[in-house]
């Protein structure tokens, strides 16, 4: 399987301070991977740094097998990135803000791909025309999934997307994730949600004070065991 | 669309969803309207008005009787500053210099010595003027609509989606900056609409273009300065202090500090003092209504020798219209000295408030403003020079009468009896000596090299800006 994300012995400061220290992980083509880690254990600095927002101080970060700082539109092309809290514009309806961010992403948006991804989102009709200030946190969530959709970028950053969603609603996102990874989508997650790393990623990396400090694999046609995963999370035993 | 174009039309979106900038911009809207419709009719009414007063005072001059020609020194006539037609933009120093000036023989302009110890006062904030909307209103609605530009997107969390989709930073600000140039020029469409009104009413299109694109570079300075703050400020409201503070500090602390500091360095004398000066200085020029003074001793001296005779009596010329004739001229040499010693002094303080504009656009873009209307200091000077120069040639004119058409034993023996009196008049023709005067703005070139500094320092400001903007591009981060 072709590896699209890459970090090894990635180390990355921000404001004088180490955030990562030498963390290395990669995540294959199809492959959902999930960052795990409590609050400042550097999760979200992983995924900008991906994004070439922030630059390593040492180590190596590729995507698609090239540093972003050397093609960064290419590299930012290729990733579908989810804020925690689904970012959108609480001013636009969902459709809206969809061809919004198309059309700066210098998409086309069409009407058609558009109720298509939000049928897929499971997104109701009648809401689809309000103002996403009247959103609940998943139904925002179900749209910020339903551009990532439509962006039809081969790899998916996940910045806490679980986080504040009711059971019903991670259901679905889980689902979702699934849906994706089956498409052929590499998905990279940072989570502090034990339970859904366990029930959607194929391997999972734990980071504690920007250091990668375990590593679980789901076996052939299983999931993750959430119990050995939280006593590692938990730090009852090591990871 | 382009991601400009798409990003100015999103902002767009933003503003018009907004109650408080739609507030702002319908406020705005109102402002704009009613200062230019208030400023069209009081300066068309003045325009009308000041020209109606001076055809006037020029027709009472000439309807005046046969009469003894210092009489006439003494009846007057009045200049009057009629506004250009850019005065409906920025009437400039018009309230605060007066408008017109009552011209006498033995008197100038006593405009000049009114209680003004600073020129540099001239100019400042006195009504509501499509100029001070502009200049200290546009820029508070511009800080409301823009301040958030790039904050709002950093604290809703939306920057990152757009840079991480390959928003470039450059195209970020420039979209911002787009949309708020598209607010700059929505705003000067009034001022467009008066610069185009007063191309009709006579003024050169190259003044009015100019002006226009003054007032676009100064808000567009303002603009620039806005989306900077937005782009490096971490939080909202310290972006709206920062701008508030600026807002301030440009156009109301500078502006004072500026015109204290030139009235402190170039300290003018006050009426009083001017006054008992002056008043000193004409004793020893001597008095022109007493020909047997001796301070006219050297003239009638010199008359009786140039003409060979030994009595004053015996002259060909009305030794009483020499001596008036004489005495106006020392006179006006000495009120001449003290009214450019005064001017001198307000371009001094002017000059020196004139440097401010490199620190505040606003005082940058008020004198260019004045310059280009022609209703600046330099324009108030122009016409009390145009003035006393119609002032000094009437009454030379009259005391060229008085000497010439007068005799001498008529002149000296006018009080007598009525007849006598009847007998020392001299023909109403002469009241022709009177030019018609009309005061009109200097042409466009000299009021073009006049701001031409002032269009500079905008333009510094401008080229700063876009400069600084690039780095704040280069710095852009989630």
């Amino acid at each position: 399987m072709k590896t699209v994300l890459e970090a090894r012995d990635l180390s990355v400061e921000r404001s004088g301070k180490r955030v990562l220290d030498g963390v290395s992980f990669s995540v294959t083509e199809g492959e959902v991977f999930a960052l795990l880690g409590g609050n400042g254990a550097g999760k979200s600095t992983t995924l900008l740094t991906f994004l070439g927002f922030l630059p390593p101080v040492s180590g190596l970060v590729q995507v698609n097998g090239k540093a972003p700082a050397e093609d960064i539109a290419a590299a930012r092309r290729a990733i579908a990135y989810l804020p925690e809290a689904a970012t959108l514009y609480g001013h636009l309806t969902a459709r809206e803000n969809l061809r919004y961010f198309l059309s700066l992403a210098r998409m086309r948006p069409q009407a058609e791909p558009i109720e298509a991804a939000l049928d897929q989102v499971s997104l109701q009709p009648d809401a689809r025309g309000r103002q996403l200030s009247s959103y609940s946190k998943g139904m925002r969530q179900k749209v910020a999934i339903a551009l990532a959709l439509l962006r039809e970028a081969p790899i998916l950053l996940l910045d806490e997307p679980t986080s504040g969603l009711d059971p019903v609603a991670i259901d679905e996102f889980h689902g979702l994730i699934r849906l994706l990874a089956g498409a052929g989508r590499s998905v990279l997650m940072v989570t502090h949600d034990v339970y859904g790393a366990c029930q959607v990623a194929g391997r999972i990396g734990l980071l504690r004070h920007g250091q990668m400090v375990g590593s679980f694999t789901a076996p052939a046609g299983g999931r993750i065991e959430t119990e050995a995963v939280h006593a590692a999370f938990a730090g009852r035993v090591p990871a | 669309m382009s991601v400009l174009l798409t990003l100015a039309a999103g902002e767009w979106r933003f503003w018009l969803r907004s109650r408080l900038v739609l507030a702002g911009f319908i406020i705005m809207a109102c402002v704009l309207a009613v200062t230019s419709l208030v400023t069209v009719t009081r300066i068309d009414a003045v325009q009308k008005q000041r020209l109606e007063h001076q055809v006037a005072a020029e027709e009472r001059f000439l309807a005046q009787p046969d009469r003894h020609p210092h009489r006439m020194v003494h009846y007057g006539h009045y200049a009057y500053r009629a506004p250009g037609p850019l005065a409906i933009i920025d009437p400039g120093v018009d309230r605060v210099t007066g408008q017109s000036i009552f011209l006498e023989g033995h008197r100038q302009n006593s405009a000049m010595f009114a209680e003004t110890r600073s020129g540099a006062v001239l100019g400042r904030f006195v009504e509501l003027t499509p100029a001070v909307a502009y200049q200290v209103l546009a820029p508070l609605l511009l800080i409301i609509l823009g301040h958030s530009l790039i904050i709002r997107e950093r604290e809703a969390g939306t920057l990152a989606p757009l840079l991480a989709q390959g928003v470039r930073p450059v195209a970020m600000l420039g979209g911002k900056a787009l949309a708020l140039a598209s607010v700059i020029l929505a705003m000067t469409v009034p001022l467009m609409l008066l610069a185009v009104r007063a191309t009709l009413n006579g003024e050169s299109a190259a003044s009015a273009f100019n002006l226009v694109g003054a007032y676009t570079l100064y808000l567009l300075i303002w603009g620039g300065l806005i989306l900077l703050v937005s782009t490096l400020a971490r939080h909202r409201g310290i972006a709206l202090g920062i701008l508030a503070a600026f807002w301030v500090i440009s156009t109301i602390i500078f502006p004072r500090l500026a015109a204290s500091y030139a009235s402190v360095t170039y300290p003018a004398a006050g009426k009083i003092e001017t006054d008992l000066m002056m008043a000193r200085d004409i004793r020893e020029v001597g008095d022109g209504h007493d020909a047997s003074a001796p301070t006219h001793d050297h003239l009638r001296e010199q008359l009786l020798s140039d003409y060979g005779v030994a009595r004053v009596e015996d002259l060909p010329v009305n030794f009483r219209g020499m001596v008036a004739l004489a005495s106006e001229e020392k006179l006006t040499r000495l009120l001449n000295q003290y009214a450019d010693d005064q001017m001198l002094r307000e371009q001094q303080q002017a000059a020196l408030v004139h440097r401010f504009g490199w620190v505040s656009p606003f005082i940058a873009l008020g004198n260019a403003s004045r310059a280009l209307a022609g209703s600046d200091l330099a324009g108030h000077h122009r016409f009390l020079r145009e003035a006393e120069a119609l002032r000094f040639s009437f009454v030379q004119g009259l005391n060229t009468a008085h000497a010439h058409d007068l005799s001498y034993a008529d002149d000296a023996n006018r009080n007598r009896d009525d007849a006598a009196m009847q007998q020392a008049r001299v023909s109403a023709e002469n009241w022709k000596v009177l030019s018609d005067f009309r005061f009109t703005p200097s042409p466009p070139e000299d009021r073009l090299k006049a701001a031409t500094p002032f269009l500079m320092m905008l333009t510094v400001w401008a080229a700063g800006m876009l400069a600084v903007l690039g780095l704040a591009a280069g710095r852009l981060r989630p």
